[in-house]
């Protein structure tokens, strides 16, 4: 597991690739309980406008939270997570998230990320963690 | 526009006991195989001595209460046109198999920017100890 002494501002995160399937947003909506239609029926995702169905936010940013544990190596280190989406992940998209430290205070430490798709568009911004190693 | 006299309204406590088959399930729905959501032997040989839920497993528990939100009918959203616009996650333990989480909401933002309306949800969540594990912030986009 990481150590304070280890960790300095400017340092990468390992990034995390997430090859989303056809059915993830099924699957998300399974284990969440989230059955918005426009996550789980491209058609419906059409007639409102979205070019299908789209992931949900949420599955999104906890591939961001796996990607900041895979890391600080326990889950209790993660304090805070902030993200803005900004662009919707679509079904059979490639997710790639990379992210450095950007300030450290004592065992404390906070990070930003960035998060785009195969075409290098930023579905999401302002993405921000804090924890405490 | 969402009229801002809503804010500060509140949504009652709702409960949700965490089932570890639930965290197994949530895992790997969303492909984080962490042994600490998965493995029990792995889990119980941890500090922490059981199977724990990932931290974004709040969208779970916090999800009858979020409901409650959206779907009030006070509020008259306008469900085909919302999406998630941001989040917000303060974790401050964590959260393990056999918690009964009680989480309650208070609509903290309702404005305009740009023509779109915003409102956002404030969710605390406690454990039966008492400790407040989660705050989060869920600010919603109703698209035109």
């Amino acid at each position: 597991m990481i150590k304070t002494k280890d960790v300095k501002v400017g340092d990468s995160i390992p990034p995390l690739r997430k090859d989303v399937g056809k059915y993830q947003p099924i699957l998300y909506a399974g284990a969440s309980g989230d059955f918005n239609p426009i996550h789980i029926d491209p058609e419906w995702g059409k007639t409102v406008g979205l070019g299908g169905n789209i992931l949900h936010g949420l599955c999104t940013m906890a591939f961001v939270s796996q990607m900041n544990i895979d890391w600080l190596g326990d889950p209790g280190r993660l304090k805070k997570l902030k993200v803005r989406f900004v662009s919707p992940v679509k079904p059979e998209d490639t997710i790639t998230i990379e992210g450095k430290v950007v300030g450290k205070e004592g065992d404390a430490i906070k990070c930003e990320m960035s998060v785009k798709n195969q075409e290098g568009t930023e579905v999401m911004i302002n993405v921000a963690s804090e924890a405490k190693l | 526009m969402i009229d801002p006299k809503f804010i500060g309204r509140k949504y009652s406590p709702m409960t949700y006991e965490v089932c570890k088959e639930k965290i197994k399930e949530y895992a790997r729905a969303v492909g984080d195989l962490n042994p600490l959501y998965l493995d029990e032997e792995q889990a119980k040989s941890s500090q922490y001595g059981r199977i724990i839920a990932p931290p974004l497993f709040a969208a779970i528990y916090a999800r009858e209460v979020l409901e409650n939100w959206v779907l009030d009918s006070e509020l008259s959203l306008n469900l085909p046109m919302i999406v998630h616009g941001e989040q917000e996650f303060e974790f401050f333990k964590v959260v393990k198999a056999g918690d009964v989480i009680a989480t309650e909401g208070r609509i903290a933002e309702i404005y305009e920017k740009k023509g779109l309306n915003f409102i956002s949800l404030e969710t605390i969540s406690i454990n039966q100890q008492g400790e407040v594990v989660t705050r989060a912030v869920w600010r919603m986009v109703i698209r035109r």
